[in-house]
């Protein structure tokens, strides 16, 4: 029997299909940082230029314009409050939800009671709540304020996300790992310091920079919680209504530098956590499906 | 070529002549730079019970999967009925497969799980279901028709999966270590079921395996693969009595390889017995380890080479003459029983 | 060292044999299975106690005081405690209501769909199509990064993207596909539904992932091999097994949508009106009672789509599993 030549076998190339979704695929990315583009593109607008198209020079006027206390809206401040609830917030929600999500690995009663109140309050449109938390200060006499009412409403918000989130990684989570802790002498503090908490990392930092975020950039929840000193997204909710200006670009440019350098940060920690897990000796190939 | 030939012939007698039911011609699989599988040439009678065995990362797996299409062929043939296939996708060459961990559709009822074949052929829905039902039938497990895939154990997912794949009426049914997840009495059980239920259906079946004693039970073709190559192809007692190398010798077990003056020599254990120490013939070794069997002991022996070698004795024939480890025997066997194998 | 027992009430004693000691089983006391659970349980109330409490003083109180407040009596001045159905019927009547309602449902319905079937295409590309898991991860975090930050901001730079003298516009003339500007892209409902997509489109795109990624890839062949051709094996097979993520996404995305005040605003030039921002707009002139019924209608409203949404498939199970 003669021996054809090599022939491209259908099943190791792509598929049509991989083309069409592909390109679906960048012309999304397209999309979405389409915009993106125009933000950090407009926040180098020269000095006399709006906040629309044409660029009237490049300057980096609008960065040092939101050092300034301005008349509608005093930006430093109002950032370090930002960043000083969303590290709260942060660290609050990775240990409730990373806690919440190890309750739920076995049945208990109110599971199911407390898991429809936790996506009741992942979907209660943003500005109900903050209108009942408004509300229950008002009449209760108290002063909603940063670190009270706010950070309750921001929790409202970023838990039930971090707790969605961690059954995600729970569920791919092998018990086996517990009971060989167990079985080799651990004390259930040990095996949660020393096995499951390290294995369960990267989900962790998962959930602890999303919270991160979330609450850096909440604004429908905050706004009617705050009192009366500003997070961030409140300023620029007042800068967009009074008058436009570049500076919000350029507040858009430096938020999104501030999240890239922690999602870098986090995925440059993983990834090396995981190189050393994964670390092989020699090259051993892998072949698919070889037993 | 063949098919010159084959179009020539009356009908009646293409039948008569066909005698293989897959044919791989020099197929190789190389993954990236990787050869899995090595210019491998082998032919599969019609109707007959073929095992490849071998051990972990040997090629048996992509062979299969290259018959079954399910892996593209990097080199060479594949035949399956007489024609060509090498380019076919899976449901165009009259295979069917039995994937290794069941892959029963988890949303589906058992019936449905064993009706989608047809179902994606467009039968209706009436005629599927009476077919599904008759296949559930021939492997017993009509009861089960509304359960769903995780509401069964392992080997009655077995079965389904089994029925799911043969009412397809394929022309070879390839089985991806089948019995591996099974418990020990399951798996003699499940092997009784599927060498009667190839008898019947008068199909071919081609098994990957790892174990051995499975191989030799099944087969009508054993085939040991080592390396991404045949190393030897024959009936389960041509390769047990006479296996070819030392690499065959080992794995199929039972059989110790030996130094001799001008080579090397595969002697079964059930053929050795233990004699004195100073004894002139065989090999001298000290008792390491005794294993009750039941209707044989294992003897192992260790000699001063650093060589290990076993002798099978007769529980019977021991008792008489029990050793104990420690103590220095030589390993005694007939020449004629000594096979001479490649290293 | 393991005590050796005769034969007694314990009831599964063993011999002796030779001189090795033999481990024998106790008898449980009679109430030792209650007592062991029961602690299980209060180590998983422990657990989750923090969370359910910040959920029920932050979320479940105030919920149940504006429901309280709804029935209210309210003039210019202030909010008098009573009980009546006088914002109820003064919400349920008024045509505004019924306009807003319709609009945000036109909108969730459009802005569903669309997220619905490029999430879907996008998480299904990721998932099967991508091979290289550092790929896969590089992809998602390309789709999350927008996400984190901040949505008003997002929303804002579509305006000088897709005004008259936007880029989009500038880009399009400057081609040569059109001579006049496209008036309809900005403060239209068509800039609103662009908006709610380029905003809402991961929360389609993670929960479908999340079920894709956890459909075992051997069911897949197991259907090449039944002789599924490609479409078929999508709907017979991929699209149920992702029913929970398809279910989650929807919950997200129809949520959002309703609850929004500041896209529908902002991108409509005006022009509707959605229902929180008739709301904030009660809320700023204090009028809590109406606003507080406003409320509760629309938490009722979204609270029997959510149970709609979710009755198709049983979320909790699925999550857990």
């Amino acid at each position: 029997m003669a021996i054809e030549p090599v022939r491209s076998n259908p099943i190791d190339s792509r598929p049509w299909t991989f083309y069409v979704l592909g390109a679906l695929f960048f012309a999304f990315l397209a999309f979405l940082y389409g915009p993106m583009f125009v933000i950090y593109v407009l926040s180098f607008q020269g000095p006399e230029g709006g906040v629309t198209f044409p660029m009237v020079g490049v300057s980096l006027e609008w960065f040092r314009d939101i050092a300034r206390k301005g008349q509608m809206a005093n930006i430093p401040p109002a950032f370090g409050r930002s960043m000083a609830l969303a590290a709260l917030v942060s660290m609050l929600t990775v240990f409730m939800s990373v806690a919440g999500a190890m309750a739920f690995r076995r049945r208990f009663p109110g599971a199911g009671l407390i898991f429809y109140v936790v996506i009741a309050s992942l979907v209660m449109p943003s500005l109900l709540v903050g209108f009942g938390i408004g509300l229950s200060f008002q009449f209760l006499g108290l002063q909603p304020s940063l670190f009270t009412s706010a950070l309750g409403a921001q929790l409202t918000w970023t838990l039930p996300f971090g707790l969605l989130a961690m059954f995600a990684v729970i569920n791919r989570f092998n018990r086996a790992w517990e009971e060989a802790a167990t079985d080799l002498g651990a004390t259930p503090f040990q095996r949660l310091r020393y096995v499951t908490l390290p294995i369960l990392l990267p989900g962790i930092l998962g959930v602890a920079i999303s919270a991160f975020t979330l609450s850096y950039d909440e604004y429908a929840r905050t706004t009617l919680t705050i009192g009366s000193h500003n997070t961030l997204p409140l300023e620029i909710y007042a800068l967009i209504s009074s008058a436009t200006s570049p500076t919000l670009f350029a507040i858009g440019t430096l938020t999104t530098l501030v999240s890239l350098g922690l999602i870098v940060l986090a995925v440059t920690f993983v990834w090396q956590m995981d190189r050393q897990r994964h670390a092989r000796r020699g090259n051993e190939v892998e072949a698919p499906g070889d037993a | 070529m063949r098919d010159e030939a084959t179009r020539s012939k009356p009908p009646g007698m293409l039948e008569m002549e066909r005698k293989y039911d897959v044919e791989l011609v020099a197929v190789t699989k190389r993954y990236g730079s990787t050869v899995a599988v090595d210019c491998v040439s082998l032919r599969i009678p019609k109707a007959s019970y073929t095992c490849l065995l071998g051990p972990s990362g040997c090629g048996k797996t992509s062979t299969l999967r290259m018959i079954a299409g399910h892996e593209g062929i990097s080199d060479g043939d594949l035949l399956i009925n007489d024609r060509n296939v090498t380019d076919l996708p899976p449901s165009a060459r009259g295979t069917a497969m039995m994937f290794q961990n069941y892959a029963l559709f988890p949303h589906l009822t058992c019936l449905d799980n064993v009706a989608f074949g047809p179902k994606m052929r467009g039968t209706a829905k009436a005629e599927r279901h009476e077919m599904a039902s008759q296949m559930l039938d021939l492997v017993q497990m009509a009861d089960f028709a509304g359960r769903y895939p995780a509401q069964l154990s392992g080997g009655q997912q077995q079965r389904i999966a089994l029925a799911r794949a043969l009412i397809m009426k394929p022309r070879v049914l390839l089985l991806d270590e089948p019995l591996s997840a099974l418990d020990p009495f399951l798996r003699v059980k499940m092997r009784e079921e599927l060498k009667r239920l190839q008898r019947e259906l008068a199909i071919s079946f081609v098994h990957v395996t790892h174990a051995q004693d499975e191989a030799m039970a099944l087969a009508d073709l054993m085939v040991v693969m080592n390396g991404g190559r045949i190393v030897q192809a024959g009936t389960p007692r041509d390769i047990f009595e006479r296996p070819t190398n030392a690499f065959v010798a080992r794995f199929i077990g039972g059989h110790n390889v030996l130094p001799v003056d001008d080579g090397l020599v595969a002697v079964r254990a059930d053929h050795c017995r233990l004699g004195p120490a100073s004894m002139s013939q065989g090999l001298r070794g000290r008792i390491s380890h005794i294993e009750y069997q039941g209707p044989h002991v294992r003897v192992s022996l260790a000699m001063p080479s650093g060589l290990e070698a076993a002798a099978l004795i007769p529980d019977g024939e021991f008792h008489e003459h029990p050793v104990a480890p420690g103590e220095e025997r030589s390993l005694v066997w007939q020449a004629e029983k000594a096979h001479g194998v490649a290293a | 060292m393991a005590t050796m027992r005769a034969s007694d009430d314990s009831g599964s004693a063993m011999m002796r044999h030779d001189e090795t000691a033999v481990v024998t089983a106790r008898a449980r006391p009679g109430n030792g299975r209650r007592t062991g659970s029961t602690r299980v349980w209060l180590v998983s109330w422990a657990q989750v106690g923090p969370l359910a409490l910040v959920l029920l003083l932050m979320f479940v109180l105030p919920a149940f005081l504006f429901v309280v407040v709804s029935f209210f009596d309210y003039d210019r001045i202030g909010v008098y405690p009573a009980f009546m159905l006088e914002n109820y019927r003064e919400v349920l009547t008024s045509s505004a209501t019924l306009r807003v309602y319709l609009s945000s449902f036109k909108f969730a319905a459009i802005v569903w769909a669309i997220t619905l079937l490029l999430g879907f295409n996008i998480a299904y590309f990721l998932i099967f199509h991508v091979r290289s898991a550092t790929l896969r991860t590089v992809f998602f975090i390309l789709c999350a990064l927008p996400f984190f930050t901040s949505a008003i901001i997002r929303t804002i730079a579509w305006i000088p993207f897709l005004g008259r003298n936007g880029a989009f516009n500038q880009f399009i003339m400057g081609t040569g596909l059109t001579s006049q500007p496209l008036d309809f892209l900005l403060f239209s409902d068509f800039s609103v539904v662009v908006a709610y997509v380029h905003l809402y489109t991961l929360l389609m795109i993670g929960p479908i992932a999340n079920s894709l990624s956890k459909i075992d890839k051997s069911v897949i062949e197991a259907a090449w091999d039944a002789g599924a051709s490609r479409w078929q094996i999508m709907s017979n097979v991929v699209i149920p097994l992702s029913k929970t993520g398809i279910a989650l996404g929807s919950v997200l995305v129809t949520t959002q949508v309703m609850g929004d005040f500041f896209v529908v605003r902002q991108m409509s030039g005006g022009q509707s009106a959605s229902i929180v921002s008739a709301l904030s707009n009660e809320i700023q002139s204090m009028q809590y009672p109406p606003a507080a019924a406003n409320a509760v209608l629309l938490v009722i409203i979204v609270a029997l789509m959510v149970a709609c949404m979710m009755r198709i498939v049983d979320v909790r199970k699925e999550l857990l599993k």
